[in-house]
């Protein structure tokens, strides 16, 4: 064997597996197209958001890189939705793209065990159903025990502008040609999924000066629990909208758009529509937001964020001349779609390992799903699972009630998806226990399991959950409004800071660390609340099936869930519940099935 | 939780519900003779039974009163229906008396068992094959929420229509809020939660229930106690109840009780009412006992007509909402002025009590329009009871203005509640209603 791993491509989710295999301690190999294009933010310059902040922290806790990424490179940080409560606050930052991705070069070139090569890879070679290598297509034959495969947009890509179309993955790099077809024959459910990307114009044809601010928070907090607090630069974005006479023009050339024309087939994002899907949708809206954000800060690119568009480059430059602020706009890349070859997640195990092909595992668009955030927790699983397998230890695989990751990754493998699946904080049923701030008491010593993190950063851990119940202890000795602080907190117009007023001592403690004491405090009843739907469920998720289980042997089960639990193979009850088309009757049958087997067990 | 539990011990009515000679209630479950034993009036014979024995005796509630003659039917562990250690009590078939053992069995720690239950475990223990499953479906339907519950098809039209529009009321209230904490507030409109459409919810949720309350009502019906003081009348108003009406079932005189009782039926309401010993002081021991049986009754009753003698002068009594309070004897001396007064001798009055009868018991459901529309599953109650109860918890939350993400669990708790009864709500279905409703998205 030439190497013990092995990772295709190095986008987001690459970069992580390459990290996570090699700093385990596995000697391993990253092949991608293009070296320059390492960690490259292909679309928004932007990390983080709803939902997507938290999974960074949580790649940040389970020892994943992305978190440092972008604490080095922001250009702007927010903490989104202050006053909507709780669960779904979640650190956003604006990145300097090219800072990113130098610095995503660095680390991988930084990195012991990691090796890095260019090349494309056209095939995977199958020995009795197990991964051995890949080929290339400069002809290289590269062995290695376990695969994981990160293609992102490049399998079988391709890009359409208006009546142009080009095999790309994005524009105006060549994509992966091969793989996707060979994948196809042998066996794999390959499918077409499209998503988009908005034009880039050049910021001294742009009148900022006329627009709305939006600033960043003015202390920014770091993405990553190793250190406290980031010393960046914060440079603001605008907010413009366009009008009617944006839409006319958008309506009258709709027939010349891809998508309405046909060439398009692959399913694109509901959540993230391009602005003529907005206009066809929603005709009753005289508006839609831009926003207006920097791609870095060397740089002339302005990202206009909320008019992704795949219409001709003519009809891009009149609509776009119609908005305010941008109606001298310079065109610097033009928008675009693009359709490429995603593989159906649910011939996955929840490991992230196929289930067709032994020691592949797969991870990030490859699997249908959209985002650099989901992208990066799928390679960071699939980095460490391919790791576990090398060392013959059992898959890490986490609940949803533990991580947006879990939700993710059980979302995938059981459902599979018919859109780029984004997350949202309505996919996780338990989002108040999936805050941003606490994804360490979390995962930390999960990711320390693995052998991802250390006795320092477990140590870390220890002291921050140490300060937080000196605060709490702080409080319970306190009197506030006649009370015991503690129990003023739950009051809803009383705040920690409010309270730090009157008890100095509470002043010796950072913001991060109050912070979380205001919201274990102050939403303890409600925590406890889903605890206790969590624990109503947990039954089922502990109730494992053999990996072995001939569904055929089973009598009783209707035809539609025999089939799907032949195909999807849940791992537990739980997993087998969610599948859709189940019926109540089948999950008796299986249960009772479980229940007599471990009975004569 | 309940679902698959099979660790328990349940019991159920094995016969209709209904008076009628004999009643059989079944148990099983492991440890079901040990705990059923102390109260057995033979709890060693019990205790040592061998399979299907018969044991006669008397079962006493945890005062020792003796509540039923019955007879026991034994299996042990790989016997019987259940394969599982069970008794099946045979009593006497009066609701008042099985209504008293079902409790009883609940209050030693018994459960009542889930529709399909005693064949589900029929089932685990292999009593039962596989062509059974859709019995099984049934308990598994009934608590599975997690699995789509296809329970609403055989649900009747006018109650689907009427849940499902709730349901999807309540999701026209959780998607605007869902939408609110799955894109950031620069990226959306300014939010109001919408409370007109909360407090009709809760209205249509508050009518439901009531008539849950009239189901109850007709099919379990009412317990009403005649009580009162010595001598004011009330075996004559008893005997006169029971003249009045023609659909009496029987008089039943029970055999060790010293309180009469008789079924009747009150526009289409089946009523038990009882004839209770006088309330006074008494040195007599069997009296004081009678009494003791009286205010017992009283406890339970549905209603109390508390009859006052006219020509006594009235005692200053506080009375709870339960009681009538009736004058007899109003022939002899006319009652205090708006009183409701009746001659037990003459037959005066006696409509007047009727109707004011069915008037209270039919009090805090009246005025339910949709009579067609009753909700007759004690599941179907309690799964909209909960979502009620959920709903109540949002106003209060939104009251105290807590956060969003805070008021969608008491959303999402009354949505997962609905769905038992209706089908379950995935994630999916609430961003899919998002996805059409709502323009988001950069």
């Amino acid at each position: 064997m030439d190497y013990r791993a092995l990772v295709v491509g190095g986008g987001h989710a690459g970069i992580e597996a390459g990290l996570a295999l090699s700093r385990i301690g596995f000697k391993t190999l990253l092949i991608t197209q293009n070296l320059d294009a390492i960690g490259r933010l292909s679309c928004n310059p932007a990390i983080g958001g709803l939902s997507k902040g938290n999974i960074v922290r949580e790649v940040d806790a389970l020892g994943g890189e992305m978190a440092h990424l972008i604490d080095r490179s922001m250009i702007q940080f927010r903490i989104l939705n202050r006053k909507r409560g709780p669960a779904v606050q979640a650190p956003r930052a604006q990145a300097d793209k090219h800072t990113y991705a130098r610095l995503a070069k660095e680390t991988l070139e930084g990195q012991a065990n990691l090796e890095i090569f260019m090349d494309t890879v056209v095939d995977l070679i199958i020995e009795r159903n197990r991964i051995v290598g890949v080929k290339t297509k400069r002809g290289h034959e590269i062995s290695a025990e376990v695969v994981v495969l990160t293609t992102g947009t490049f399998m079988e890509g391709r890009i359409f502008i208006g009546e142009y179309d080009a095999p790309e993955g994005r524009l105006e790099e060549p994509a992966a040609i091969g793989l996707g077809t060979a994948l196809r024959k042998k066996g794999f459910p390959v499918g077409r999924m499209k998503t988009g990307t908005p034009a880039r114009v050049r910021k001294s044809s742009v009148s900022l000066d006329r627009l709305e601010v939006q600033e960043g928070d003015e202390e920014p907090m770091s993405f990553s629990f190793d250190y406290d607090g980031v010393d960046r630069p914060s440079v603001p974005c605008h907010i413009t909208w366009t009008n009617e006479k944006t839409h006319r023009i958008i309506t009258d050339n709709i027939h010349r758009s891809p998508l309405y024309g046909g060439k398009i087939v692959g399913q694109g994002p509901r959540y993230c529509p391009s602005i003529e899907d907005k206009v066809v949708r929603f005709p009753d809206r005289d508006r839609h937001q831009i926003f207006i954000e920097p791609e870095g800060l060397g740089t002339e690119e302005l990202y206009l964020n909320g008019i992704s568009s795949s219409l001709p480059e003519d009809v891009q430059s009149a609509f776009i001349h119609t908005i305010e602020g941008l109606e001298k706009a310079q065109i610097m890349r033009p928008g675009y779609a693009v359709e490429y070859d995603y593989i159906d997640p649910q011939a996955l195990f929840p490991s992230l390992e196929s289930k067709l092909v032994e020691n592949l595992f797969i991870a990030g668009q490859t699997n249908g799903t959209s985002g650099y955030e989901e992208a990066a927790c799928q390679g960071l699983i699939a980095g460490i699972n391919a790791a576990q397998k090398l060392k013959g230890e059992k898959p890490l695989i986490l609940g949803r009630n533990e991580a947006y990751t879990g939700v993710l990754i059980d979302d995938l493998v059981t459902l599979g998806t018919e859109e780029p699946y984004r997350m949202f904080t309505s996919r996780a049923e338990y989002r108040l226990n999936l805050r941003h701030d606490n994804a360490d008491q979390r995962l930390t010593q999960k990711g320390y399991d693995v052998g991802l993190r250390t006795e320092e950063h477990l140590q870390r851990l220890r002291e921050k959950v140490s300060r937080i119940e000196s605060v709490k202890d702080l409080l319970r000795i306190h009197r506030y409004r006649e009370k015991r602080a503690f129990d003023a907190l739950k009051m809803p117009e009383v705040t920690i800071e409010e309270l730090a007023e009157s008890i100095p001592e509470l002043g010796a403690y950072p913001p991060s660390i109050r912070y979380q004491v205001e919201l274990d405090v102050k939403y303890d009843g409600y925590i406890k609340r889903q605890e206790r739907q969590i624990n109503r469920f947990e039954r089922f998720e502990t109730m494992t099936i053999p990996p072995g289980l001939d569904y055929d042997t089973l009598e009783g089960l209707s035809t539609e869930a025999r089939q799907k639990l032949k195909h999807i193979r849940p791992l537990s009850v739980g997993q087998a519940t969610r599948i859709s088309g189940m019926r109540s009757s089948d999950a008796a049958i299986l249960i009772i099935h479980l229940q007599r087997r471990s009975g004569d067990a | 939780m309940s679902r698959y539990r099979t660790d328990d011990i349940i019991y159920a009515l094995a016969t209709p519900w209904g008076s009628a000679a004999l009643a059989i209630i079944r148990i099983s479950g492991s440890g079901s003779h040990a705990l059923l034993a102390p109260y057995f009036s033979k709890s060693e014979a019990l205790r040592s039974a061998k399979n299907a024995t018969l044991l006669h005796g008397y079962l006493c509630d945890q005062e020792g009163r003796r509540i039923d003659e019955v007879v026991l039917a034994v299996n042990t562990k790989g016997h019987g229906y259940t394969l599982e250690e069970a008794v099946e009590i045979t009593c006497h078939g009066s609701l008042s008396v099985v209504a008293e053992l079902l409790d009883f069995l609940s209050s030693i720690g018994m459960r009542s068992a889930e529709p399909g239950e005693f064949t589900f475990r029929a089932f685990l223990s292999g009593r039962m094959d596989l062509t059974q499953a859709e019995a099984v479906h049934e308990l598994v339907e009934a608590q599975s929420p997690v699995v789509r519950a296809q329970a609403l098809a055989r649900l009747d039209g006018g109650l689907k229509e009427k849940l499902n529009g709730m349901k999807n009321t309540l999701l026209a209230l959780l998607a605007p809020v869902e939408v609110q904490l799955d894109y950031s507030e620069d990226e959306l409109d300014e939010f109001v939660f919408p409370d007109e459409l909360l407090d009709s919810l809760l209205n249509d949720l508050g009518r439901l229930l009531q008539s849950y309350a009239i189901g109850t009502l007709y099919k379990s019906g009412a317990r009403i106690v005649l009580a009162g003081a010595t001598n004011v009348g009330k075996s004559s108003l008893f005997n006169l109840l029971l003249k009045e009406e023609r659909s009496i079932v029987s008089p039943v005189r029970g055999t060790t009780r010293d309180y009469i009782e008789a079924d009747l039926l009150l526009e289409g309401i089946p009523i038990r009412l009882y004839d209770t010993a006088g309330l006074r002081e008494s040195g007599d021991e069997i009296e004081r006992e009678g009494i003791r049986r009286s205010e017992h009754l009283i406890g339970q009753a549905d209603l109390v007509i508390h009859l006052l003698d006219s020509t006594v002068e009235d005692v200053d009594r506080a009375f709870d909402g339960r009681t009538i309070v009736v004058y007899n004897k109003a022939d002899l001396r006319r009652p205090p002025e708006g009183a409701l007064a009746i001659s037990a001798a003459t037959g005066e009055g006696i409509g007047d009590l009727l109707s004011e009868v069915a008037r209270r018991l039919k009090r805090g459901v009246e005025g339910v329009d949709e009579s067609r529309i009753v909700i007759q599953s004690k599941r179907q109650a309690d799964a909209l009871l909960a979502a009620e109860a959920a709903l109540k918890g949002v106003k209060e939350d939104l009251q105290a203005a807590l956060p969003l993400d805070i008021v969608a669990v008491g959303l999402n708790e009354a949505l997962h509640h609905l769905g038992l009864i209706t089908g379950e709500v995935t994630p999916n279905d609430i961003l899919e209603s998002i996805f059409s409703n709502f323009c988001v998205g950069k």
